[in-house]
């Protein structure tokens, strides 16, 4: 056989792609993807490190178990550097590989709020753990929230304090960002429902050095409890330790970050006897018992909503790919909206035409240091 | 009139945490003629150099403190050979893009080696503070404000009464002029970066049993720093020291009676306001454009 120039270029160049080729063929279909962004860097590191494990924890128990439609799952990650510009941009990494088939979202709702718009553009669904209401209510039906959202914990934190507590002055405080904000609002709206209004609202930026201002403000609101918003355990652990110097021993009950890991260890007996409503508390449930359990063996580390809702989210999006049996959005989508009750670690999935797949509250308690179950309420709203 | 007092009282603790790393933002920049903007990130290391001596290995307080000062020493000569040295015959431009870029490593090489959970670093004393009358003076702000005060006299005695305070003078005032007269340049500017480095270093480990020691903690220190440096004047020791405290008294002040969200809002109006009607600062001659 005689060998042409042309036959020896076209031979060339099979040889020469044919690597590429296979290895871009078998990679397509080797695994399902979901794509992660969250924090490596920035302010909110600590909270992607939780965030990771949370994920790596479900990830391993779903192949373990067999993985999603015969395939093992397969989690890509990008930094979000914990700001907005830094999520849109590692949203759009992620969403430029067309074989991840969902993604996880932040726990932040701001930077939630940043990239919703391109998620709906894409056109997938993302699990998110922000907690401002308004991420599920402004009509982009791809996102599905693994915690409860404000609306609940506002009114959870009204009922335990006036109710429970018998508390009627209330100081409010919350971050100046989409979280805190949203927080502060849901937390007025919860106590209108029980006839009170807020005898002091105040906002802080986050990052904040000194709360002496703020505190001062408490003290001569004549408040006798504080419902408070933090975006940050790190601003969280300052204002505690200034509220006790500067002498105001009022109930305090918070929003989930005030039981987080980083907020007990800084601002330790500064937050003795505080109460907080928790998405994640531990002896709640045995599905929550279960999971404690696991993330202390793998991580030697306690557990706490940060890397609970990760986890929580890629189980039920692999319970929803195989229940479909296909990884298309739409049908993911349905498949997710017709979960109910599941038994997470975060508590029971009901997911509403909203996306919210929780709806209700644990009121935890700081006993020196230990985080305590006190009862679960379940909003009405 | 209580609650006039304890807002002084913290405005002054915080500014003198704020004019601590202005004096290295000035030392700097008198020697060299261009911003450090690592200076935040020198404040940061130290106290995780803190957290790692006398929280993780144990050793005494006193011991931890000193080598994590020595530690800053070593950094600011690492500083000064690694990133001004090189750029040192360029416009101020580069040496200036250079800091920001060693202040994004140290803060990401801190980050990659130590992880980024927020540490606890307690203080010299045992009692947080004490009670004097209506005003809680907190242990921390009382030394940090007490340093701050020793290093007014401990400044204004090296450089206008030690010899190498004289040549550190001369070498910021006109550097060949200093050469001719036999001082060597280099040397001392590696001293005035061993220097801004301790003290950078110093004003971390002094306020990190109040903010906690965190990779941010730097730059959101530093940025107010700048802000003071703006408004005392660069290159002016005692305007560092005064702005600062102004600083910490207009936030503080501005926080309780105006906004709390806008709180660091005051300290950059107040800047804007400097670098519009007077750039030269309180007492400084007129260079903060090179900022």
């Amino acid at each position: 056989m005689k060998l042409t120039r042309r036959d020896f270029s076209i031979g060339l160049a099979a040889g020469l792609a044919a690597p590429a080729l296979i290895r871009s063929a078998s990679a397509q279909g080797a695994t399902i993807k979901i794509g992660m962004v969250l924090p490596v860097t920035g302010s909110a590191a600590e909270q992607g490190k939780f965030a990771l494990n949370g994920a790596k924890l479900a990830l391993e128990a779903v192949n373990k178990a067999g993985g999603v439609l015969g395939k093992q799952l397969e989690l890509v990650t990008e930094d979000d550097q914990t700001t907005n510009p830094g999520v849109v941009l590692a949203f759009s990494k992620l969403a430029a590989q067309p074989d991840i088939v969902a993604f996880l979202g932040s726990i932040r709702s701001t930077q939630v709020h940043a990239m919703a718009p391109d998620v709906l553009k894409l056109g997938k669904p993302m699990a998110i753990g922000g907690t401002d209401p308004n991420l599920t209510h402004m009509g982009n039906k791809w996102l599905f929230r693994f915690r409860p959202n404000d609306s609940y914990s506002g009114s959870v934190i009204a009922e335990y304090g006036v109710n429970t507590l018998g508390k009627k002055k209330w100081a409010i405080l919350h971050s100046t960002d989409a979280f805190g904000t949203a927080g502060g609002k849901a937390l007025t709206e919860g106590l209108a429902k029980l006839g009170i209004k807020p005898v002091l609202d105040q906002g802080y930026a986050n990052q904040s050095q000194d709360f002496t201002p703020v505190v001062l403000a408490i003290k001569q609101s004549g408040a006798d409890v504080l419902g408070s918003y933090f975006t940050f355990e790190n601003d969280l652990g300052i204002f505690a330790r200034q509220l006790r110097q500067l002498g105001v021993n009022i109930p305090w009950v918070g929003s989930p970050s005030i039981v987080g890991v980083s907020s007990t260890r800084l601002a330790g007996a500064t937050l003795y006897g505080t109460y907080g409503v928790a998405d994640y508390a531990e002896d709640s449930s045995e599905a929550s018992k279960a999971y404690g359990k696991a993330y202390r063996d793998a991580y030697k580390l306690a557990p706490d909503n940060q890397s609970a809702w990760t986890y929580d989210a890629i189980n039920v999006l692999a319970k929803a790919m195989n229940t479909a049996k296909s990884t298309e959005p739409e049908k993911i989508r349905a498949a997710i909206l017709a979960i109910k009750k599941y038994q997470g670690a975060e508590g029971e999935y009901n997911f509403d035409e909203n996306g919210d797949g929780l709806h209700g509250y644990n009121i935890v308690k700081n006993e020196k240091g230990n985080i305590v179950f006190e009862k679960h309420i379940e909003a009405t709203k | 009139m209580d609650q006039i007092l304890q807002l002084l009282f913290t405005g002054i603790g915080i500014g003198s945490v704020y004019a601590l790393v202005a004096l290295g933002f000035v030392l700097i920049f008198r020697a060299t003629n261009v911003v450090n903007f690592a200076q935040g990130e020198f404040s940061m290391v130290a106290a995780y150099l803190m957290v790692v001596f006398s929280f993780d290995l144990g050793w005494p307080y006193w011991l931890s403190f000193l080598i994590a000062l020595a530690g800053m020493a070593l950094l600011g000569v690492i500083f000064n050979l690694g990133v001004y040295y090189p750029l040192r015959h360029r416009t101020y431009l580069p040496v200036i893009i250079a800091t920001i870029g060693a202040s994004i490593l140290l803060a990401n090489s801190v980050l990659a080696i130590y992880g980024p959970a927020p540490q606890v670093l307690e203080g010299w004393f045992s009692t947080p503070g004490i009670q004097l009358g209506p005003v809680y003076l907190d242990s921390q702000y009382l030394l940090i404000i007490a340093v701050t005060l020793a290093l007014v006299v401990f400044n204004f005695w090296f450089f206008e009464h030690t010899m190498i305070g004289k040549k550190l003078q001369a070498t910021s005032q006109d550097k060949e002029m200093a050469s001719l007269l036999g001082i060597s340049v280099s040397t001392m500017i590696m001293i005035t970066f061993i220097y801004s480095a301790v003290l950078g270093g110093l004003a971390g480990i002094l306020v990190a049993p109040i903010l906690f020691v965190s990779i941010q903690m730097g730059s959101t220190i530093a940025l107010k720093a700048f802000a003071a440096t703006i408004i005392g004047g660069f290159g002016d020791v005692t305007g560092a020291i005064i702005g600062g405290l102004a600083l910490g008294i207009i936030e503080t002040f501005g926080a309780a009676y105006i906004s709390v969200p806008y709180k660091d809002a005051f300290a950059f109006m107040v800047l804007i306001l400097f670098l519009v009607f007077r750039p030269q600062g309180i007492f400084g001659e007129r260079v903060a454009e090179k900022a």
